[in-house]
């Protein structure tokens, strides 16, 4: 035999073990009871991520710092399979998630309100932002086992914030480069450096509620304990809709790695 | 997905092109400036950002029909000079304008992303000698281009030239950005019609909460203010002391100042950060100051919030008394030593002279005057008693006479 076939055989031997275990396997990994069962899930997880523009809109010149702030996740599903292949299931998470970032920005339009006084105009210089966000979100998902061990999830959720901080303050750049123009570019320069910034509070402005898409994987790595990664994007602007100090509308991407039990 | 995050910043758009359109300086160039100009670093004018109207003081009109007038322009922007017939025609660096009989030339700069556009006139005015005595009542008062807060002008040409723009400076633009609901009558800065000892206008001049924005820069008051000199509205958030610059160039040596005042402290006397201190009553401040304006170097000096009392060019000093520590620095009591009440006053402030005034120096504007009123003596430093009501009238200046 040459080298050649030897090496073919062994694939072949290799696939049809792996095939001949997937097709026991379905059973074995399959719901607690029977294919179509349902089941529970427990799951806790490490969150990271952040709030942002999409696309960055051209003010925004360079992100000196984008640090998100360590997040967690816990909560439940319950799941329920209707065939082999597909089922349902719906969560309910508790989370805290957020990032503080620097950036640099140029004819940033800003309009801040505070006691019926309103300063409004356009900014060039450096922004930075503190977000946190504690809330729950329902997760409504549609399921599908990719093979025996590999699940897939996707469909859309939906967030209400219990606290929430969108804060931060603007000044000078590393060139020295920090001002506001007020009303517009050919209005009053205001200079804003880092010795005296100017500080800003948005959390009261942000929306109760967000919605959007959440894909998730799930790996079956014991007969009780999942690994799993999702993607929390969020479709709805994070601003109440009659909010203008920020011009862009800006949206939460949170991910999440963890530790799923199945019951 | 976590490096979809990350990557964000690879998602940065090209630069978008300046939106502003300000001509930031003014030069022109002579061989010998000193025989336009009363100094030489006249021949260069910042520009504020909230000013369009720029104008050189000069000693005569001979040689001006033919100035290389160079303009700095926000970067990306483009000027325009109007010629006789209003027609703009892009206007080079370097190129000659006619400045003669004193002529308003008009400019107009559009910006890079030709959205914006501003429109600046420069003039060169023959400056009409101030006299020496003058009394200045407050009558002149309307509102500012945009119809926010009053503000006082000095129409007699003889002494409108100690006044920068020819207006008395005070707080109120930088109380516009902080409290924009304000009505004009409640800027820190207003005219109190009838009001004053002689029947006629005065000016009330008091201390006002800044509200929240004046909170979110840590500058919780504004002390009512009004002085000749220059309020850089652009420099009041980040260092308030040396956005209010003090004084004109004055060719005259001032002996004393003479002012109806009367004063009503507020209630409370807070700290920086907005804390009451006990003990402490709020006190109005009221000076003069004559000082050389040029170093050593040739370069201009200005005094400002930080060191009006202490600048090494000052000559000359007079100020309301006031209770002082040993080094001069201010000291905060319970024992206001002024004289003054809620009853008109007419104070005496004598100059006192620390050092020579150079009667060649006196004749050719090498000093300036500054004159200047506060509701809260420590106002600079956000300090004092929100309510503390300064009012004033009939500002006088009695100078040496036989000095030319």
């Amino acid at each position: 035999m040459t080298n050649k076939m030897k090496y073919i055989l062994a694939v072949v031997a290799l696939l049809s073990a792996t095939i001949m275990q997937a097709q026991d396997s379905w059973e074995k990994w399959g719901p607690t009871r029977g294919m179509k069962g349902a089941g529970v899930l427990v799951r806790a997880g490490y969150t990271i991520g952040g709030t942002t523009p999409l696309p960055l809109p051209e003010e925004i010149r360079s992100i000196n710092a984008f640090s998100p702030k360590g997040g967690a996740t816990i909560g439940v599903d319950v799941y329920k399979m209707f065939c082999k292949r597909w089922g349902a299931s719906m969560g309910w998470h508790f989370f805290y998630e957020g990032f503080h970032t620097s950036a640099d920005v140029k004819n940033y339009k800003m309009s801040l309100t505070m006691d019926g006084n309103t300063m409004s105009g356009y900014f060039t210089g450096t922004d930075i932002t503190n977000t946190d966000m504690w809330g729950m979100t329902i997760p409504i998902l549609a399921t599908f086992r990719i093979s025996p061990r590999w699940n897939l999830s996707f469909g859309p959720y939906f967030s209400t914030y219990f606290k929430k901080n969108f804060s931060g303050e603007v000044y000078d750049n590393e060139k020295g480069v920090g001002y506001l123009r007020v009303n517009d570019p050919t209005g009053e320069k205001v200079n804003i450096d880092r010795n005296n910034p100017a500080t800003y509070d948005f959390s009261d402005n942000m929306f109760q509620w967000n919605a959007g898409m959440e894909v998730g994987f799930d790996w079956k790595a014991c007969k009780h304990m999942n690994v799993f990664a999702k993607l929390d994007w969020g479709m709805t602007n994070i601003w109440e809709p009659d909010f203008d100090a920020v011009a862009f509308r800006m949206y939460p991407i949170y991910a999440t790695i963890g530790l799923a039990y199945r019951y | 997905m976590v490096l979809g995050v990350f990557s964000l910043s690879s998602c940065i758009k090209e630069e978008p092109m300046n939106a502003e359109c300000d001509i930031e300086s003014v030069s022109v160039h002579v061989d010998n400036p000193i025989s336009i100009f009363h100094h030489e670093y006249d021949t260069l004018k910042v520009v504020g950002s909230a000013s369009d109207r720029i104008v050189f003081l000069i000693r005569s009109q001979e040689n001006v029909s033919q100035l290389p007038l160079t303009l700095n322009l926000t970067s990306g922007a483009t000027a325009f000079i109007k010629d006789a017939n209003g027609n703009f025609s892009e206007f080079k660096n370097g190129s000659l304008v006619d400045f003669s009989q004193e002529r308003e030339q008009v400019f107009r700069v559009l910006s890079e992303d030709k959205n914006w556009n501003r429109t600046y006139s420069i003039v060169f005015e023959h400056e009409i000698p101030a006299e020496g005595d003058f009394t200045l009542g407050f009558e002149d008062y309307t509102l500012d281009a945009t119809g926010k807060y009053y503000e006082w002008q000095v129409l007699d040409a003889k002494v409108a030239n100690v006044f920068t723009d020819g207006k008395w400076k005070n707080g109120n633009p930088g109380y516009k950005l902080c409290k924009s609901s304000a009505k004009p009558m409640e800027y820190p800065s207003v005219p109190v019609v009838d009001g004053g000892p002689d029947g006629s206008s005065c000016v009330k001049l008091e201390t006002k909460d800044t509200g929240s924005f004046g909170s979110m820069v840590n500058m919780r008051l504004a002390s009512g203010s009004m002085f000749n000199g220059i309020f850089d509205v652009s420099n009041a958030l980040k260092d308030a002391l040396k956005a209010t610059r003090f004084g004109s160039p004055f060719t005259h040596k001032p002996e004393k100042m003479t002012v109806w005042l009367k004063y009503e402290p507020g209630a409370v006397f807070q700290d920086r950060m907005g804390k009451p201190m006990e003990g402490i009553i709020d006190e109005p401040d009221a000076y003069v100051v004559f000082y050389r304006n040029q170093d050593e170097s040739g370069n201009e000096v200005m005094i400002d919030g930080n060191d009006m009392f202490t600048n090494p060019h000052i000559v000359g000093l007079g100020r309301l008394p006031h209770n002082l520590n040993e080094d001069g620095s201010d000291k905060l009591c319970d024992t206001p030593i002024h004289g003054l009440s809620s009853t008109w006053k007419l104070v005496d402030i004598p100059v006192v002279y620390q050092k020579e005034v150079d009667p060649e120096i006196l004749a050719n504007k090498g000093y300036s005057l500054a004159i200047s009123f506060a509701s809260s003596w420590q106002g600079g430093y956000f300090q004092g008693a929100i309510g503390s009501k300064l009012f004033l009238d009939n500002v006088s200046l009695y100078c040496e006479k036989d000095e030319q």
